[in-house]
């Protein structure tokens, strides 16, 4: 098969840049080994979160926020987006010490999207929080969508223009003869001028290919979500020290995160929880809202992520070869970033460049470093 | 209509469904304690409301869901009926609101 | 934390049959069960029954008395109300006990999940004052609790069974509404020459039927579009049969057709699983000694096909010879010589089985919804029509599906919905099941308080120090 452009991976990186590609009227097949939001897209937290980023991502972030509030209009496909306030909770002095240097910092920068809460409105927005917490820091902007769903939007989306998605496609290999990209997949062969590296946490196999190496890790964060509850807290809620975030979604169902890590098996496909640390979830969520120890789990999962030493992705040409571009290792918060992601993708394979400032995001940042 | 074969005088425990007092024995499943004293009903599902009842009886249908002492999700057909225990039919709606704000 | 040679999971007929040869033998063995007392399903209550008349019940349950007292007094160590909800190829089993959750290791794991009555999502299935014909045997056999009037709906010898203990306890029924149809009386008759070795369990249901029409209770047969009526619950059943409409009140309808492996537990244990065309279900994929595809974890009775309680006891006891050649108690020739009897006689249930499966093969018309508005996923209220909706929109996928629709998310973990899920992908997709695949299921296999597994780590904490 041929095409102006190859996507490998069928995540909501690889979905929205295809979009964006066959919006300009670039062809484009994205192959993808299981099936579109088989992995990191269709089982994270949906979280769509503003809050709290890496300073080299917030204008990223910010553009995707913008992005996301008319995204279902956009792709003419429900993503669940709901923009719903996000709090994270300060347990003491020392954690309303951080949000204020923080504060500074984005203040500095010219930000003014996060905003110190005190006990008296942490508890009127969050009427079942303990009581001890003294108060917050809160984005307004921030909200949640359900990942599965967003991913196929984006991908019913691009079918739509045109675009073809391929699954249970893997690429075993890629070579560039002349100005051709050659791809080899176990079902059949691509051709194509570009390459774009969409593979989350196999993506490290496909930078190899395409000649660029990368310290990219995986591992396998937990979830669990309760059965439906009585509604009992509207915002997402994290915390500033400690490892908690749950959200309520509108139909009651609680998912409870936090980061902690199960562990990965990459090769199988496969991921095992670690009880001990959903156990510890548990506690930390019942501790700040005391009524989440009437909740009942339904269901505990993991999904394979990609990992960067630094948490931040990769974004950005790549530096071995000409024609292929990367996106990927998005550190467990690449989910909110996916609508920008698409676009800066299509700015970079079709003009060669992204007014965003991609320099902290490129593949080689780590070369010179010892890790 | 539901009737128990065994001879109610041996009913030695007394529990609350939907407020009323039941009779039962020792060892039987609250959801029999249920269909025996007529209240089937063990929960409203969720998106429309509608009337469920337990179907299976042995724990994988999960539709004899019921609200015991205050814990939502419990299966009727799987706990015992014990002295003082209160059954209440479990309605937890999309759009029900926690009431007790602020424990 | 508890070390054991070998755990089963499961007190059934399987179970309780693997445990007695394990504890005799002098294996150190843990046994888990959800009940107060072993038994399983099928000999549920049998050594303690409520029912005053237990021999309305039938041989074949009294029988299931002496077993439970043999699996008692072996020696193995029963942890009864034990609800497994994790089980790791590494031999660890965390399981709520008295409202905590206990952990145990062992050398070898034998599941022995039993079978569940399959779905059956025909028009009003889920109205209140519908159950299965297992939930009337669960109810009659645990408590001694009855339905009167009540009609039964369906088809296959566990139907027929429970309506004749009901009137042999004197329990009125209503009507026995079976839907077998007329052509699979025609497909099963060769069947049935070669199932003649199992003459005993030919003429048990030969007489099941003689006795229900004996009693003079309404039996319509080769009943079709059978539907529940009723407004917010059952108030009776539709049907044409012989080219008639019937309609019968009924505030209880009992429903059949068939069992199949109750899989939530080996599917969250990732063991391979095939689909058996025969009994149009998933099984877990076993060699004759019950060794699944993880070493070390080995599976008896129905999950592994429908057997029956006697061909559940005999892979029960395989699997047990099978593990004692592993832990060294039996050579290998020992093991072999000894399992030749099991052996031959599960492959004599071989014929009986197919005809079984043929006479009663599951239709088309019950195994699938055919109204648009009928659920099919009961916990998230997903009907027919969602899902096609679900699927035209790119799901092919079992777990596509269910991210995008929600079906198989609720409570029940895909028990209700699953097969039907595979069955209709693969009607839509043109495929067979097996390509089709399953949900993919993880542990806890049935909702687990978080006040629970908050605990979890505090115990192994001090259980440390």
């Amino acid at each position: 098969m041929k095409a102006d452009v190859l996507v490998i991976g069928g995540g909501i990186q690889g979905c929205a840049t295809a979009f964006h590609l066959a919006r300009r009227g670039v062809s484009v097949i994205v192959v993808e080994k299981d099936y579109a939001g088989r992995h990191a897209s269709g089982v994270n937290a949906g979280g769509v979160r503003l809050l709290g980023r890496d300073m080299a991502e917030v204008p990223l972030s910010k553009m995707s926020m913008e992005m996301w509030q008319s995204l279902d209009e956009e792709l003419g496909h429900e993503t669940g987006f709901r923009r719903q306030a996000l709090i994270n909770i300060a347990v003491n002095e020392v954690d309303l010490d951080t949000l204020r240097a923080r504060e500074d910092k984005m203040r500095a920068a010219g930000y003014t999207h996060e905003r110190i809460i005190d006990r008296t409105e942490l508890i009127g927005r969050l009427p079942h929080v303990n009581p001890e917490c003294v108060g917050g820091v809160i984005s307004e902007l921030d909200g949640y969508a359900i990942p599965y769903k967003a991913t196929a939007a984006f991908r019913r989306a691009a079918e739509t223009l045109g675009a073809q998605v391929i699954e249970g496609e893997e690429v075993l290999g890629l070579r560039r003869i002349g100005n051709t990209w050659l791809a080899q997949g176990r079902k059949q062969r691509y051709e194509a001028e570009t390459v774009v590296n969409c593979a989350g946490a196999w993506a490290d196999r496909i930078a190899l290919m395409i000649g660029d190496n990368v310290p990219l890790s995986h591992a396998a964060p937990m979830l669990m979500i309760t059965a439906r509850m009585p509604h009992f807290a509207k915002p997402v809620v994290g915390a500033v020290s400690r490892q908690l975030s749950f959200k309520q979604f509108e139909n009651g169902t609680v998912l409870i995160g936090g980061g902690a890590k199960g562990f990965a098996d990459r090769a199988n496909d496969r991921t095992r929880l670690d009880y001990s640390k959903l156990a510890a979830a548990c506690r930390t969520a019942a501790e700040f809202f005391p009524i989440m120890r009437k909740a009942s789990i339904n269901r505990m999962w993991a999904g394979l992520e990609a990992y960067m030493p630094d948490n931040l992705p990769v974004i950005g040409p790549a530096v071995n070869a000409a024609r292929a571009f990367h996106a990927f290792g998005f550190s467990a918060h690449g989910f909110q970033m996916g609508p920008v992601v698409g676009q800066v993708m299509a700015d970079l394979v079709t003009g060669g460049q992204s007014r965003f400032d991609l320099s902290p995001l490129r593949i080689d940042r780590f070369d010179r470093k010892v890790l | 209509m539901f009737r128990s074969l065994q001879d109610h005088n041996r009913d030695r425990v007394t529990l609350t469904i939907n407020g009323q007092q039941v009779a039962a024995r020792e060892g039987q499943t609250v959801w029999s304690a249920m269909a025996v004293s007529g209240q089937v009903e063990t929960r409203k599902a969720a998106l429309s409301g509608d009337a469920r009842s337990a179907y299976c009886a042995m724990g994988v249908c999960f539709e004899c869901m019921v609200n015991i002492d205050g814990l939502p999700n419990q299966q009727a057909c799987l706990r015992r009926v014990s002295e003082g225990m209160n059954v209440t039919t479990q309605h937890i709606a999309e759009d029900s609101e926690a009431s007790d704000a602020g424990l | 934390m508890q070390a054991f040679d070998c755990a089963i999971v499961g007190a059934g007929p399987a179970g309780m049959s693997a445990a007695i040869v394990l504890a005799r033998a002098g294996v150190q063995v843990a046994v888990l069960d959800r009940a107060p007392r072993a038994g399983g399903q099928v000999f549920r209550s049998a050594a303690n029954s409520p029912v005053p008349d237990v021999a309305a019940l039938g041989s074949d349950y009294s029988s299931g008395a002496a077993l439970i007292s043999r699996f008692e007094e072996s020696g193995a160590a029963h942890f009864a109300g034990a609800d497994a909800w994790h089980l790791g190829d590494d031999g660890r089993i965390l399981f709520s006990h008295e409202g905590d959750t206990r952990e145990l290791r062992c050398r070898e794991m034998l599941l022995c999940p039993g079978a569940m009555e399959r779905p059956m999502p025909i028009p009003g299935w889920t109205k209140p004052g519908v159950m299965t014909a297992g939930a009337a045997q669960v109810m009659l056999k645990s408590d001694a609790v009855v339905a009167e009037g009540a009609v039964f709906a369906g088809s296959g010898p566990l139907l027929y069974l429970i309506v004749a203990q009901y009137l042999r306890l004197g329990v009125p029924v209503a009507a026995l509404v079976d839907t077998t149809p007329r052509r699979h009386y025609f497909d099963a008759a060769p069947q049935m020459f070669r199932a003649l070795g199992h003459i005993r369990q030919l003429s048990k249901g030969l007489s099941l039927l003689r006795e229900i029409r004996a009693s003079g209770v309404a039996v319509h047969q080769f009943a079709e579009r059978l539907e529940v009526i009723g407004g917010n619950k059952a108030e009776g059943v539709r049907f044409v049969a012989t080219g008639k409409h019937h309609e019968i009140a009924a505030d209880t309808v009992f429903l059949h057709h068939g069992v199949q492996p109750n899989l939530n537990m080996t599917r969250a244990m990732d063991l391979d699983h095939h689909w058996n065309p025969e009994q149009m279900c998933w099984q877990v994929s076993v060699d004759d000694f019950g060794q699944s595809s993880i070493a070390h974890v080995s599976v008896a009775g129905d999950s592994a096909g429908i057997v029956g309680a006697d061909g559940a006891q005999a892979a029960g006891r395989l699997v047990a010879l099978n593990i004692l050649n592993r832990l060294g108690h039996l050579s290998q020739v020992e093991r072999d010589q000894k399992a030749d009897k099991d052996l031959s006689y599960l492959s004599s249930l071989k014929p009986f089985r197919r005809f079984i499966d043929c006479l009663y093969h599951p239709t088309d018309a019950l195994r699938l919804p055919r109204d648009p508005e009928t659920l099919v996923c009961r916990c998230e209220e997903q009907s027919l029509d969602d899902l096609r909706k679900g699927f035209e929109q790119g799901a092919r996928d079992p777990n596509a599906l269910k991210s995008l629709t929600r079906c198989g998310m609720g409570p029940c973990q895909g028990r209700q919905c699953g097969h039907v899920v595979a069955g209709l992908l693969a009607k839509w997709r043109g495929e067979n099941p097996e390509t089709v695949g399953y949900y993919r299921l993880r542990s806890p296999q049935r909702l687990l308080t978080l006040d629970e597994l908050s605990r979890y780590g505090a115990v192994q904490a001090e259980a440390a120090e």
